[in-house]
């Protein structure tokens, strides 16, 4: 089993190449041995996820995202490229342990790194790569997991609901539903009551209610 | 569903169902209700969403801090050290530098308010409006105002209440803490007329407040005269301050 020093829940494994006719997708052959996540060690990581521990999120990117980059740049990506698709790929895993959908036996490093290659095969085969003439065999391209297809839908509208606040609302329930501090110490940092917080955070998730109330009534007028 | 409004005591009893924060005993009555009452699921389901959103946009920002990091050392390990750490040095020296220039070179009468002004704290924020009918009424305009200027959204306070001192202008409290904002934001010249307005209003619980504030706008402003003509050394509460900053302040 590949171990890192640092975190020792933290395990990778990997899956098969694909293969392309132009443009050679492959997997380093480095990253094809498969390895096997403990199961008897507790699942630290996912309960750092689970309470949003900023160690946690630090410790899975510093170990995952080499490989993915290495992934990305030896198939004509470049390292924003990579950046950017592992940090999606991140947050559908964290979406995934927040609501439940992955046991304890779950690998981390195999699950951010078969969400990026997916969705890196997913930007390579779009209108903005067809110049790069990539032809693959569809046949051995991994499908996209439909229920990984949802939760991208989901993500998208949360982030639509979350744009709505401003930055003060943004500010204070950030810090209590995101970084769970309590109402007192939110106070103290920003040098305002802790009566007043309260009552900003109440205020806050009242405009969002009202927010997601048009956004249903909408729906049901379209449908 | 979740028709008309939310009371804050409901609003507070579903989020600790939400967040996992109910005892044994509430949680298990809690569920009863849900298990009767259709509109409190569909208002926890709701919560739940809105949560995910907000823990969403923490996320969000944690990842992009996060990968800011990672670019740094990336960055670091590529670089030569003695490189990133005279980079480091020239920036705190030029800070350095920058901060002894300012204290050499402000003016005195600037450097003086900044050692004495603290802007008001403000009046506490209750809440007592649905959000639906908030921002509906003077009242919530008013607060909503009060919340920008205690995150120090002076300019966002100011203009809110100016609105309303023009639908009211004879509201001492809201003259106040436009001058509050004002004089924050660091325009003495228009924070001066309202405060003045103030002070001289024996009947305004802001009188004695608005005539130390006057009396900071006029060491803004730099004007040792006006500062005098206030008569503020005698003040049993702001005595001692407008003596020593008085005698500090060199004619």
């Amino acid at each position: 089993m590949h171990r890192t020093t640092c975190h020792p829940w933290i395990a990778t494994h990997w899956t098969s190449a694909i293969g392309s006719r132009i443009i050679v997708i492959h997997t380093p052959h480095s990253l094809e041995k498969a390895t096997t996540p403990s199961t008897t060690e507790p699942p630290i990581w996912l309960e750092g996820l689970r309470r949003n521990d900023p160690a946690t999120v630090r410790a899975l990117y510093a170990a995952h995202f080499p490989a993915v980059k290495q992934y990305v740049l030896a198939n004509s990506g470049t390292t924003t490229d990579a950046e950017d698709i592992f940090q999606e790929a991140i947050t559908v895993l964290w979406m995934r342990a927040k609501e439940g959908g992955l046991d304890a036996s779950a690998d981390p490093g195999g699950f951010l790194f078969r969400v990026s290659k997916y969705k890196w095969l997913d930007v390579v085969r779009s209108a903005a790569h067809k110049h790069m003439k990539v032809v693959h065999d569809d046949r051995q391209l991994e499908t996209h997991d439909e229920q990984d297809h949802d939760l991208e839908a989901r993500i998208v509208r949360l982030r639509g609901v979350y744009d709505k606040l401003d930055d003060k609302c943004r500010t204070v329930l950030d810090r209590f539903y995101f970084e769970r501090k309590d109402l007192a110490s939110i106070a103290s940092e920003m040098g305002v009551e802790e009566e007043s917080i309260r009552t900003i955070k109440y205020r806050c998730m009242m405009k969002l209610r009202a927010f997601r109330r048009t956004i249903s009534g909408e729906d049901q007028r379209q449908a | 569903m979740n028709e008309g409004t939310l009371d804050r005591k409901r609003f507070e009893a579903i989020e600790a169902y939400v967040m996992g924060r109910m005892s044994d005993d509430e949680r298990a009555r809690f569920e009863q209700d849900m298990a009767t009452d259709p509109t409190l699921r569909a208002e926890v389901d709701l919560q739940r969403e809105n949560t995910m959103a907000i823990e969403l946009g923490g996320m969000d920002r944690l990842l992009k801090q996060v990968r800011a990091e990672q670019q740094r050392t990336s960055e670091g390990s590529g670089g030569n050290g003695w490189t990133t750490y005279l980079k480091y040095a020239a920036a705190i020296a030029l800070l350095i530098a920058g901060a002894l220039w300012w204290l050499d070179r402000a003016p005195q009468h600037d450097r003086l308010f900044a050692e004495h002004h603290v802007a008001d704290p403000g009046l506490p924020v209750p809440m007592s409006l649905p959000a639906e009918r908030a921002g509906a009424t003077n009242d919530a305009a008013f607060h909503d105002a009060m919340v920008a200027y205690k995150l120090g959204d002076f300019a966002e306070a100011r203009s809110k209440w100016t609105s309303l001192l023009n639908a009211a202008p004879g509201n001492d409290t809201l003259r106040y803490y436009i001058a509050q904002a004002a004089l924050a934001e660091g325009d003495a010249d228009s924070a001066v007329p309202l405060f003045e307005q103030v002070a001289a209003d024996a009947a305004s619980v802001f009188s004695g407040k608005a005539r130390w504030y006057l009396f900071l706008a006029h060491l803004k402003r730099g004007d040792r005269t006006a500062m005098q003509a206030l008569h503020l050394e005698d003040d049993a509460v702001y005595g001692e301050r407008a003596r020593a900053i008085l005698e500090a302040f060199e004619p």
